[in-house]
């Protein structure tokens, strides 16, 4: 399995860099083949330029800096999220990565003068989210748990047409334990060791 | 009302410029006190930055002139209008980084002793977003139009407790005619005058 990691977290002793670590970690400990982004550490410009705006329906105008996260997105079948929720989404860093990466021949396609368009990322096949909320998930679910949406609809519409979505999510964090965190790490480890490939486990029957 | 407009796109030519300074224009001449800030013009930086992380809960989570300034005028408001074309379902990189950024605690929210959030924005009585979509209506609900939440329940609930809210969409916004455009404005108009 092909996994690409894209990491966000502004500090590299944060609990998020720690839950990246033992996630890529167990993918590999799993026989997988992983690629991580930081997108802090490569100082991503998340805001999409003026140039870029009035090119973005012109297929194959792809910008120099993202031609790597590009390669890396048509590479994987498996895509791994892993940031904190700040605002109920992501953090403005990821969003700008979406909206710079996830462009027209890369990402998706759409007919002139049309309005719904064509998936070009049916090579993914699995999407992962890891994420923590300072907030509960009670709150979470009356805000629209928005972050987890944009992922698991609007990104998963590029993908593979029947691609899976792993969400895992620690609630609570700010006042949570270091017991608390110490069990979120050891679930991210399981269930990134758990995964298999779609591909393969369609072929032998079995389900993942 | 103070009102503060917020608005985020690239372009100074766009729909959405139009749509911002129609909403000004109205907004004025009911005799509001607007406040535009053009993230884009005032070159706000997207990202919260490792600093800025570190010093998130200190007394002076505000390290930038810039967001520093964008704060002083939230912290008058009463209401906020919000500009937007959606990507991705959800606002741009910019307007994400805005609220990171600019609705810091001491602002958008203040922690109690016990560390829970409480509101920090009560003296804001409306929140309109008015956003343009490539995707028809029905797919913006289905991909759950996660900018609209965002601001008008996450943010909203930072608010105070009869905040009133609006949204204004504009839907399959490359196949529009410009009469369709300019009727469209119309509304945003119509809506200013009456906020």
């Amino acid at each position: 399995m092909n996994a690409y990691v894209v990491y966000c977290h502004p500090d590299p002793e944060s609990f998020t860099a720690a839950v990246r670590e033992r996630a890529v970690d167990a993918l590999q400990t799993a026989g997988h083949q992983v690629r991580t982004s930081d997108l802090y550490a490569d100082g991503f410009e998340p805001a999409m330029s003026l140039q870029e705006r009035i090119d973005h329906l012109a297929p194959n105008t792809i910008q120099p800096d993202i031609a790597v996260y590009r390669s890396n997105l048509q590479w994987c079948d498996t895509l791994v999220f892993i940031y904190p929720t700040w605002w109920s989404g992501q953090p403005a860093m990821l969003t700008g990565w979406l909206d710079r990466v996830l462009v027209s021949g890369a990402a998706w396609d759409v007919a002139r003068g049309g309005t719904s368009i064509t998936a070009q990322l049916s090579n993914i096949r699995r999407l992962v989210a890891i994420t923590s909320h300072g907030s509960s998930k009670i709150l979470n679910v009356v805000e629209g748990e928005n972050g987890r949406r944009v992922i698991g609809r609007a990104v998963r519409v590029l993908c593979h047409r029947f691609a899976s979505t792993t969400w895992l999510a620690l609630y609570n964090i700010d006042r949570s334990t270091a017991d608390e965190r110490t069990a979120f790490l050891d679930r991210v480890e399981r269930r990134m060791q758990r995964l298999r490939s779609r591909a393969t486990a369609t072929a032998d029957g079995r389900t993942s | 009302m103070r009102v503060v407009v917020v608005v985020a796109h690239p372009d100074t030519n766009s729909f959405n410029q139009a749509i911002a300074s129609t909403a000004t224009t109205a907004l004025t001449e009911s005799g509001h006190q607007v406040t535009v800030l053009d993230l884009y013009a005032d070159d706000f930086r997207t990202a919260m930055s490792p600093d800025e992380w570190l010093a998130y809960h200190s007394d002076r989570p505000l390290l930038d002139p810039t967001a520093e300034r964008h704060a002083e005028i939230v912290k008058r408001a009463e209401a906020l209008v919000f500009v937007y074309p959606t990507w991705w379902s959800t606002m741009p990189a910019i307007l994400k980084g805005w609220l990171e950024r600019v609705m810091v605690p001491g602002v958008g929210f203040v922690f109690d002793d016990h560390h829970h959030v409480r509101r920090g924005l009560t003296h804001v009585r409306r929140v309109v977003g008015i956003s343009t979509y490539g995707a028809r209506w029905m797919y913006v609900k289905a991909v759950h139009d996660n900018g609209r939440r965002t601001l008008l329940r996450a943010l909203r609930l930072n608010t105070a407790t009869f905040t009133r809210r609006s949204w204004l969409g504009l839907y399959e916004m490359n196949t529009r005619t410009v009469e369709q455009r300019v009727a469209f404005l119309r509304r945003v108009d119509r809506k200013m005058r009456s906020l």
